[in-house]
Parts: structure tokens; sequence; C-alpha cells
């Protein structure tokens, strides 16, 4: 899903830094939201990603830097009057009017006209396809009902970026997949610029045109959900994105990289030093040990099995090989010959596919 | 044992102790209100509605139970509204600094009415310090004490602990959540409060409000002292009825008629509390 090319900046955060007391939370942040796209901020708890969302809505202010909305410095803007639509984690509906009421508050306090509220209100519920429940209360509906009111009750003012902290995380699986879609289409619907906080990489990537990954308060990586995936910047990203094996390696004086007691190969240019090398359990190949080395510039390691665990639609096999345990994601075929834990086994996988970074204890 | 017999059998001690002590001397009451008194206080066991007829068409009688619900729903309204302020902002903190003020809140409940209405005699009295400051000012010289605004401001003030403790019981359903969503759908921080904060603490309100309405229907110590025995309300009247005039059934009529005027109030309570549902 790429951003379309004539995409104009809508959001910008200048050199915005918080401070809770004495604790300095973000230290400091740009970031840059085109106009109509979603974007997500994406890291876990603590890393500031909630804050920033609220410090957006006005909810909490900067120590210093700047909120620029379509070029309108908006950071001492007072909250009710900056047109933003929020979607809280526990959706946050007025317990006392019914879910009409609700939907109609928003534009009840932009004194829109009678006519216009009745009209617009009706519209908005049944874009969430609850037009018949508009009488009932909050409480009378379950989780996804809420999360539709919430969403209809943001959208229904037209804000100029739609805020959604973690909107699906109450949720149980099944229903967070149908939300994630019906979210994305009234976004896209709508044109409207939306920030999306979330611990959920499943999340991130599959509802978002880009991806912003936090760590304590810094931004690791800002890009496609592809980058993110396919070239993580950094190895807390590669490891909080998508699973991956971690190998403890080092970079000789001569360039060579060796991990798990194996020569390795790697597209990446290398420094010298001690290094962390991370590999996706999906794109290792596994085979049984014939006993030959592989040809080829592929990175081939030896190993024996040490355990299968049949996921389902995935089978997770864990191999050691050189005082290191690998794993390995295949999905689950019937004519898969069958390996049992002790066997002998040979891994291959692409220099592409092997990513190096300078050792990160953190 | 079944689990309903087993409930019947503990609820066995309390309906006992609140037959003997409570229902048993309502209807005591109750009978001793149809009863006749003779000269010298003695009681005639015989049926009359005399009582009752000779509090319906006096009307010193009728002025008495007006007064004292009037002037207990306006104590009842003050204590609310300088309750409240200090109510939400409790709701609102937290740790050691929440823990304080509530002990602040609640001490005064430490010492005796009694206690406290002397105190406010002390500093309300004619010379007292705050008579002497309105007058160092050069304003207009007002008597608070021994009159019905003593006894405004004593009992009100003897009243706020219970008032914000209900308050702070019936806030449970401020989320600050929800006043966030209110303030970024629009709502100014004054619509906010009328349209979100104040609905849904209305339950602790109403909760608030029907107490301190029959704490200060009931209250005796408060107007007696700060009255200066010039205030008349429904409690000194049972008193003096029954203490000094030595009238008791007269005396039991009357406090049938609190008993009333308290059911009256339980039923608007849940008349309000339904509606809030």
């Amino acid at each position: 899903m790429p951003v379309s090319q004539s995409a104009e900046e809508h959001l910008k955060l200048d050199g915005i830094s918080v401070s809770f007391g004495a604790v300095n939370v973000i230290p400091s942040l740009d970031l840059s939201v085109c106009k109509g796209e979603m974007v997500a901020l994406l890291g876990p708890s603590g890393c500031g990603k909630t804050t920033t969302l609220r410090m957006i809505a006005g909810l909490i202010s900067p120590s210093s830097g700047r909120i620029l909305v379509g070029g309108r410095n908006i950071t001492r803007l007072p909250i009710h009057d900056r047109d933003m639509g929020m979607v809280f984690q526990s959706y946050a509906l007025f317990p006392h009017m019914d879910v009409l009421r609700n939907v109609q508050f928003g534009l009840q306090m932009r004194n829109v006209s009678k006519q216009d509220i009745e009209q617009r209100s009706k519209e908005a519920l049944e874009l969430v396809q609850l037009g018949q429940l508009a009488q009932r209360k909050p409480k009378e509906l379950s989780g996804g009902q809420q999360q539709r009111v919430a969403l209809a009750r943001a959208l229904v003012i037209q804000p100029s970026i739609l805020l959604l902290d973690e909107p699906l995380s109450n949720l149980d699986a099944k229903l967070r997949d149908e939300m994630r879609l019906q979210i994305r289409a009234l976004q896209q619907q709508s044109g409207i610029t939306a920030v999306f906080v979330t611990h959920d990489q499943v999340e991130a990537l599959s509802m978002c045109d880009r991806v912003v990954v936090m760590r304590n308060g810094r931004i690791e990586q800002f890009g496609t959900p592809t980058e993110i995936y396919e070239r993580p910047a950094t190895a807390f990203v590669a490891n909080f994105v998508g699973r991956t094996n971690r190998l403890k390696g080092t970079v000789g004086s001569d360039g060579r990289l060796s991990a798990a007691g194996q020569p390795l190969r790697a597209t990446a240019k290398l420094l010298p030093g001690p290094v962390d090398v991370l590999v996706r359990p999906h794109r290792i190949a596994l085979k049984p040990s014939n006993g030959l080395a592989a040809a080829g510039d592929g990175n081939v390691v030896e190993g024996t099995m040490s355990g299968i665990i049949f996921i389902g639609d995935l089978v997770q096999y864990i191999v050691r090989a050189g005082g290191a345990e690998i794993v390995v994601e295949e999905a689950t075929r019937r004519e898969r010959p069958s390996l049992g834990v002790g066997d002998k086994v040979q891994l291959t996988w692409s220099p592409d596919d092997t990513l190096v970074y300078p050792d990160d204890d953190k | 044992m079944r689990s309903g017999e087993l409930a019947v059998l503990l609820l066995l001690p309390i309906a006992m102790i609140n037959t003997i002590g409570f229902i048993l001397p309502v209807l005591n009451l109750a009978r001793l209100s149809f009863n006749k008194v003779s000269l010298g206080g003695g009681i005639e066991n015989v049926f009359t509605w005399e009582n009752w007829f000779g509090l319906l068409t006096d009307s010193f009688y009728l002025e008495l139970v007006f007064n004292s619900v009037w002037i207990s729903l306006a104590i009842t309204l003050t204590t609310l509204v300088v309750s409240y302020p200090i109510a939400l902002y409790l709701h609102r903190s937290s740790g050691p600094w929440r823990t304080f003020l509530t002990v602040l809140v609640i001490s005064p409940l430490l010492t005796s009415a009694v206690v406290r209405t002397y105190g406010w005699i002390a500093i309300l009295i004619d010379d007292g310090p705050v008579v002497s400051a309105i007058r160092a000012l050069g304003l207009p010289v007002p008597s608070l004490m021994f009159n019905i605004k003593g006894v405004f401001i004593g009992l009100t003030e003897i009243l706020m602990p219970y008032m914000i403790l209900a308050l702070m019981a019936g806030f449970g359903r401020l989320d600050p959540r929800v006043e966030e969503a209110a303030r970024t759908l629009g709502a100014t921080p004054a619509r906010t409060f009328s349209k979100v904060i104040l609905p849904l603490t209305l339950p602790g309100i109403a909760l608030g409000c029907l107490l301190c309405f029959v704490l200060a229907v009931s209250s005796f110590i408060t107007p007696k002292l700060m009255g200066g025995g010039r205030v008349f309300l429904l409690a000194t009247e049972i008193y003096d009825q029954a203490i000094v005039t030595l009238n008791w059934p007269l005396a039991s009529t009357l406090s049938i008629l609190v008993l009333i005027v308290f059911g009256a109030a339980l039923w608007a309570y849940s008349v309000v509390l339904r509606r809030l549902d």
C-alpha cells in the first residue's frame, strides 16, 4: 500500500520533548505524517507511543517543540479546539447517553444545526452498521459494537486527524481481525489522516501505510511495513517486528562473518567487532543432512534436531547448531518427509536474509 | 443444610435485633401518638385522634414542619455546593496526598458534634473573631449567633464530611478517559462539566443529599445550642415536648411525622436513582 506520490505533509512533530516530573519520557521526537495516510506508532509498553498520541490530542503538553497540522502551529491550542477524533482503548463512551447521543455529542459541541446533526449522526451509525442500535445504552452493547460506536463518534465530526489508541486490544482475536479491516476501510473511504498506536506488530504491518517503531521515547525506524520487516534498521526493530533467530557472532578484521561456529555470508557491509546475526525462521530451508557440503553461495549450517512444535498452519523445528539454537518455521504440508528429534539436518538461507547488527546488549 | 436455610439462619440475629431495637419501639411510638396526656404528664391509655388533629390544624406546628424541611433542604444544598469541589479534587488525587486529604476530611467526625458546635459558637459569637473582622472592615455587623444564620453555618460544616464521603462513594462512574473523550470531541471544560461530569456524578449527589437531609432534619444539638432557643425545628420541639412539657403523646406524633418526612425523602431518592439508571 504505497503512499500516493503527491502526498503532502499534514501532521508534523518538530523537536518534541515530554517530561513527567523529573522523568524525560520523550527526549526529542520528529515525525511527519502525510495527508490521508495511516501511520502506526509501534513499540513495547513504556516506549512513549501513547504519550505521543495524547500529546497530539492535547491531553499532554510537550515541554518543548512544536506540533503542526496543515502548517498551523497547534502546540498551545486547547484540546477542544484541536479538531481531533480520538478512539480510546477503553472506548470511553458516555455511559449516561444512548448510542445516538454519544455520536451526536461532538456535533452538538460544534453547534451544528439540528437538521445536520440528525442526518450526519444517522449516516455515521449506518457507516459502522449500528443504525438499529441507536437507542441502546453503551453497557447494553458488546465490545465490538462499543468499538464501532467510538469510531462513529470520532469520525462524525470529520476531524482533521483520527487518533486511535490501541483500539483493538480489548477485543477477542476473531473480532480483532474483522475490526482491523473495517477501520482500515473506513479510514481509506474518508481519506482521513490517522495515527494508530499499537503494540501489536500484525496490526501495524497489515493496517498502516507507514510504521514508526519506537523505543524509550525515540524513533528506531520509520518506514513502510515492507521496509520495517525486510530491512530493519536496528536489531531492536528486527526483534520486535516478526519472529527472528538471534545469534551471537563476530566480524573478523578481514571482514569475514562467523556465528554459531560457522562462517556465514551477508549482503550488508560489515564492520569488525562483535555482532548480532538475525535470521527470520521462515527464511531458513531445512532438509535431512546428506553429509555433503552444499554448493553455491548460500549459508549452510549443519545441526541436530532438538525439538518439533506443531502449531497448525506452522511447524517450528528447533535445531541445535554450534552451541546455538536456531528456530526454523515451515508451512505445514501433507507430504512432508518425517523428521524426528535427534536427526542430523542441514539449514540453508540466503545472504540477503542474513541481518547483521553491531552487538546490542541492551 | 441448603443454602437458603443457611441464609435465613444467618439473617436471624440481625432480624431479631432490628425487631426488638427498632420496629417494636417505632410501633410503640405510633401507639403513643394516639394516646392522651393527663395533667402532670401521665399517659392515659385511650385511643384518640386528638394529637394528630391538633398538629394538623395548629399553624405553629405546620410552620414548624415546613420550616424544618425547608431549612434542611437549604442546608443540604449549601453543603453540596461547598463539598462537591472538595470531593472531586479528592477523587482525582492519588497516593499519600490523597490519604492525607481523606484523613483531613474525616477527622472532624472524630470530634463530637457538641464540641464542634461550641467551637462555632466561639467563632461566630458577637465580639468573636468573625464579627470583629467584619466590624474592622467597617461593614454592617451581622448577628451570626443564636439565630438561624448560626444554625445554618454550623450544620453545614458539621454535615460536610458526610456529604464528601457520600459524593466520593458515588463517583465510581467518573472515568477520566470519558472526560478526555468529551474534550477531544470539542467540549470546553465548562460544557464537559455540565454534560458529562455532573450527570455521571448524580448518583453520588443523590446519596449525599439524602444522607445530609436526614441528618439535618434530625439534628438536635446544633440547633439547640446555636439557635439560642429562638430557632424552632422538629427535633428541638420533640425534645421540648418530651423532656420539658412531658407531653409524650405529642412528642410521639411529631416523631412519627419526622419518620414520614424521611419516608418521603427516601421515596424521592429512589425515584431519582431509577431515572438515572
